[in-house]
């Protein structure tokens, strides 16, 4: 093992001092380039769930587990699931219609006949970081749907809390 | 069976000093050209792969928040410099300047984000790869994504196997490797 100290042309001892050489420049040009952008990153950033689900006008979209269950009990919401086609038929909310966020051109104009302008519009994935249903939430406020919440981490909580669910009828 | 050129340095028996991975018997058998190719390759997949993340890091953060791997805390640092280092990682594989450094860190980078890939497809979570565009639904992470990454960790394995024995070290021409340049130093 000796030669590899020895050598500065040993290539293990060039890519010790290499790799965080390339990693410092890195970091020196990345955070330099965020002082000048126009609209710099936060450092550390803010990722908690009330600040990533606020509209660009900063409302709130989230929906609490509570008031979606009376929503759901009283037939008073249209329930939309932004998962995948697949995650969709292999379990869903009961009664919710599927509009895949990631096939949203495709399957929009059939869900949206079938959604009331005048009743609220609760959307959900899985996951707390999923994003599906905060996408489909703000893209459904600006098609004219204003009454859109996102239920957080929507297919985890309700099975959680045992509400009804169903499969799609293949 | 070998029909090239016998080198002074690479032994066929395991790593010495100007062989350290003891790889030269195996890459004697990849044409130089392609060493090089897959080395340009890789730095083009880099440098591609860093512009549009430099340009939106905003949603870059947001891809790489959605991994849900990193604390919260580094998602923005990570969004703001890993493109850069992409991208300067690109540059080196290019042009074949501190190839030592710049091809044992691609396979590292490689194998994390073959990692974070795996992890994610293991645990069922669905998410934009973030790979190359950091805009919507194009992107979602799948075997195909897997796929891909593991081509291009096989590439930079071959790549850095050329860089770390002594031959493939500098960005030079494809006949280095069959001549005066394999003494010892």
């Amino acid at each position: 093992m000796a030669f590899m100290f020895r050598n500065q042309a040993n290539p293990w001892w060039q890519a010790l001092w290499q790799i965080p050489a390339v990693i410092c420049l890195a970091a020196a040009i990345g955070l330099a380039a965020n002082q000048w952008r126009p609209d710099p990153l936060a450092l550390p950033g803010d990722w908690s769930a009330g600040t990533r689900l606020g509209d660009a006008a900063g409302a709130g979209l989230a929906i609490s587990l509570e008031e979606a269950r009376r929503l759901y009990a009283d037939g008073a919401a249209v329930f939309l699931d932004a998962r995948p086609a697949t995650q969709y038929a292999q379990g869903h909310i009961r009664g919710a219609l599927g509009l895949p966020w990631q096939e949203v051109d495709r399957y929009f104009v059939d869900v949206a006949e079938k959604l009331d302008p005048t009743k609220p519009v609760i959307t959900y994935c899985d996951g707390a970081a999923c994003e599906l249903s905060r996408d489909l939430a703000l893209f459904l406020r600006e098609m004219g749907f204003a009454d859109t919440r996102v239920l957080v981490n929507g297919w985890s909580v309700w099975r959680e809390a045992e509400l009804p669910v169903e499969k799609s009828a293949d | 069976m070998n029909a090239e050129p016998v080198h002074k340095d690479a032994g066929p028996r395991g790593p010495g000093p100007g062989d350290p991975l003891g790889t030269a018997p195996l890459l004697r058998r990849v044409p130089p050209l392609l060493q090089h190719g897959a080395r340009w390759f890789l730095g083009g997949v880099f440098l591609y792969a860093s512009y549009d993340k430099i340009l939106h890091p905003q949603a870059f953060a947001q891809a790489i928040f959605n991994y849900q791997i990193l604390p919260d805390a580094a998602v923005n640092l990570t969004a703001l410099v890993l493109p850069w280092l992409e991208s300067l990682l690109g540059l080196c594989l290019l042009v074949g300047f501190w190839l030592p450094g710049a091809t044992a860190l691609s396979t590292l980078m490689l194998t994390v984000f073959l990692g974070a890939l795996a992890f994610n497809q293991w645990r069922g979570l669905d998410v934009y790869c973030g790979c190359f565009s950091t805009q919507g639904p194009a992107g979602t992470a799948d075997l195909g994504t897997l796929a891909r990454d593991i081509g291009f960790l096989l590439l930079s394995a071959v790549v850095t196997a050329a860089a770390f024995s002594r031959r493939g070290t500098g960005p030079p021409p494809v006949r280095a490797s069959r001549g005066s340049a394999d003494k010892p130093g």
